[in-house]
């Protein structure tokens, strides 16, 4: 037995579980490659639908993907609750927040019509919601797919007994310790002053502008974007993105929803300034 | 007065060429994945330095404080083994602008006071330093903070001239990698032209403060404009990229990283902001400046009164970096000086009151 290991007698067995996403959290997990042999050393996968065949109702840590959008993903998470010592949220569908709450802007018998159509009447739906808002969980992760610096900083915490806040900074922070190019020098928007960082700034790096897929920091200041991006001039790095967008409120709005739509994102509400 | 030599253009590239082969360089040069984003970082060929260049986005600070590093590595052995990662090789920084330069020696103060750093002066002790001049963009104000002419922290100077660079040799060692270069003495027609160079330079400078560091000290001593503070914290999204590109911030964070083998790790260390909510955040949940206008407020005390009054200088050099990083299009000269004329303005007012 490591003795450092302070939550476990043995090896703990885990266990992930997807819900409505794309699995593409489990699918990057995956790409860790060789560092899942280490974290082998320290766990027992018992369930993995992308990568194993064998399953189990057997676990003590359960690391879940992807949002809740029916009544029986409601149970279904309850009783994951019920079962795990330590559950896991893995990626924004689970965490905070992803593009399957887009739907919550229109009224669900229409999504349901505009989805299944004739077939409407044997799905159920509901307002898609992030794991979290549903039971209560242990260790949160973000990232469309998953930040897997994160996912391996969580799984190291869980083996040692830490706890594990996400940061509460800005991709800003990253992206300046990498000394990378501005892309809003580039004339894009990029959503990295408002968005929680933890990713590396990974899309910056190579040129793209964030998208903000890890949700928005707590105490993002969005009446500053509302100020910076809508103004008619200015003299600094976000020149070129005024003058070529002409952005108005809404569609600010609009590209903030993406990752932050649960509950429903309302910028009049979310600019009170800070604190 | 330093000597003053002159390197003809032919003998440039052979010059950083050579330094090249001597050990390693850092200087301004071209990312080759980002045409046209110069920052500083390791040279393995001369023509790749770009010693024209206009700013970059992270200072040379980088060379002596990496934005990200690692201070030792440790195994969970009993008993605990720790061994300290160290680059013992010398280096030589070039391309650095007077700004920058005298952003070395404010840091070279700073970390000097007690408790004081060991790593900055370990880092700075084994490097060459060499400066080069510049002309102004519309965000440079260093003629209003002392540094436009500094040549602190620096072994030789260039000074662009006709027929190549005028150059300062202000230390023995800047004296030593001259050795074997093809430089002559400089002459009256040189020197003239680098006087004209510095004077073409302070003209250009469109941005400056309407205060004296004391002046400008003393209004922030005197009001606390907690209104100005909040309209600018209303555009700030405390991002921390005034502080990450800043040459004279010196605040970092220690974390402990372990391998996912959880038999050891390392100790990291990386720049911190002060901008950011978690920034004075302490055990128990007290966070002393919880509020965005008292973090914005507080660079500005901090680079013009708390550090004015230690060290005896502004820390800030004017170099213009956190008014290009500003993404909310906040600048420090506009802002600086509209403190300054409200508060003229209140005086003012007061005296005809």
């Amino acid at each position: 037995m490591d003795k450092r290991m302070v939550r476990f007698g043995n090896k703990p067995q885990i266990a992930f579980f997807d819900f409505a996403c794309c699995e593409g959290c489990q699918l990057s997990v995956l790409q860790l490659e060789e560092h899942l042999l280490d974290m082998l050393n320290h766990v027992d996968v018992v369930t993995w639908r992308e990568a194993m065949s064998e399953q189990s109702n057997d676990y003590d840590i359960a690391f879940c993907e992807g949002s809740i959008t029916r009544e029986e993903d409601v149970e279904r998470i309850r009783a994951i609750r019920e079962q795990a010592s330590i559950l896991v949220t893995l990626g924004s569908c689970a965490s905070g927040g992803c593009h399957n709450d887009l739907k919550n802007q229109w009224p669900m018998a229409e999504m349901l019509d505009l989805v299944y159509g004739d077939m409407a009447e044997h799905f159920d739906t509901i307002p898609s919601r992030p794991i979290t808002a549903v039971v209560d969980v242990d260790y949160r992760t973000y990232g469309c797919p998953v930040s897997l610096p994160e996912f391996v900083t969580v799984v190291k915490r869980i083996l040692t007994g830490q706890r594990y806040e996400p940061p509460n900074q800005p991709v800003c922070v990253e992206c300046k310790l990498n000394d990378h190019l501005c892309v809003y020098e580039k004339g894009l928007v990029c959503l990295g002053p408002v968005t929680r960082c933890g990713c590396g700034a990974i899309c910056t790096q190579f040129g793209d502008p964030c998208r903000g897929c890890r949700g928005l920091m707590d105490a993002a200041n969005l009446e500053a974007a509302v100020k910076a991006l809508t103004r008619e001039q200015a003299h600094s790095i976000v020149r070129r993105v005024v003058e070529r967008y002409r952005f108005t409120e809404e569609e600010i709005e609009a590209k903030l929803r993406i990752y932050n739509n649960w509950p429903e994102l309302k910028l009049e509400e979310s600019v009170a300034n800070d604190d | 007065m330093p000597t003053e030599l002159v390197m003809p253009h032919e003998a440039v590239e052979r010059f950083f060429g050579r330094l090249i082969d001597e050990g390693p360089v850092m200087g301004p040069r071209e990312r080759v994945s980002q045409p046209g984003f110069i920052h500083f970082d390791w040279l393995s060929d001369a023509a790749d330095l770009r010693l024209n260049y206009q700013t970059t986005t992270i200072p040379p600070k980088k060379a002596f404080f990496p934005p990200r590093e690692v201070l030792f590595e440790f195994e969970l052995t009993d008993p605990l083994k720790i061994t300290a990662v160290r680059e013992a090789e010398s280096f030589t920084l070039v391309g650095v602008h007077p700004c920058d330069l005298a952003a070395l020696r404010m840091l070279d103060d700073a970390y000097a006071r007690e408790p004081a750093e060991a790593c900055w002066p370990a880092n700075r002790a084994r490097a060459r330093v060499i400066g080069v001049d510049c002309m102004p963009d519309e965000y440079c104000f260093c003629t209003s903070t002392d540094s436009c002419y500094s040549r602190a922290a620096c072994d030789l100077f260039l000074t662009p001239i006709e027929r190549g660079y005028l150059v300062e040799v202000l230390t023995p060692a800047g004296e030593d990698m001259l050795r074997v270069s093809d430089v002559s003495e400089a002459t009256d027609e040189d020197r003239e032209q680098a006087e004209a160079f510095r004077r073409e330079k302070a003209g250009a400078m469109t941005a400056r403060l309407d205060a004296t560091p004391e002046e400008l000290a003393e209004i922030l001593e005197s009001e606390e404009h907690t209104e100005l503070w909040k309209e600018i914290a209303s555009r700030c999204y405390s991002c921390g990229s005034c502080n990450t590109t800043c040459p004279t911030c010196f605040c970092f964070d220690i974390n402990d990283e372990f391998d996912l083998g959880l038999t050891g790790g390392r100790r990291m260390r990386s720049w911190d902001s002060c901008q950011l909510a978690e920034f004075a955040l302490v055990a128990g949940g007290h966070n002393f400046r919880r509020l965005r206008w008292q973090r914005v407020r507080h660079r500005w005390y901090r680079k013009f009164v708390y550090l004015y009054r230690t060290f005896g200088r502004p820390y800030c050099t004017g170099c213009g970096r956190c008014s290009r990083a500003c993404t909310a299009d906040i600048n420090i000269v506009d802002v600086t000086n509209e403190i300054i004329n409200r508060a003229r303005e209140r005086d003012r007012q007061g005296v005809q009151g």
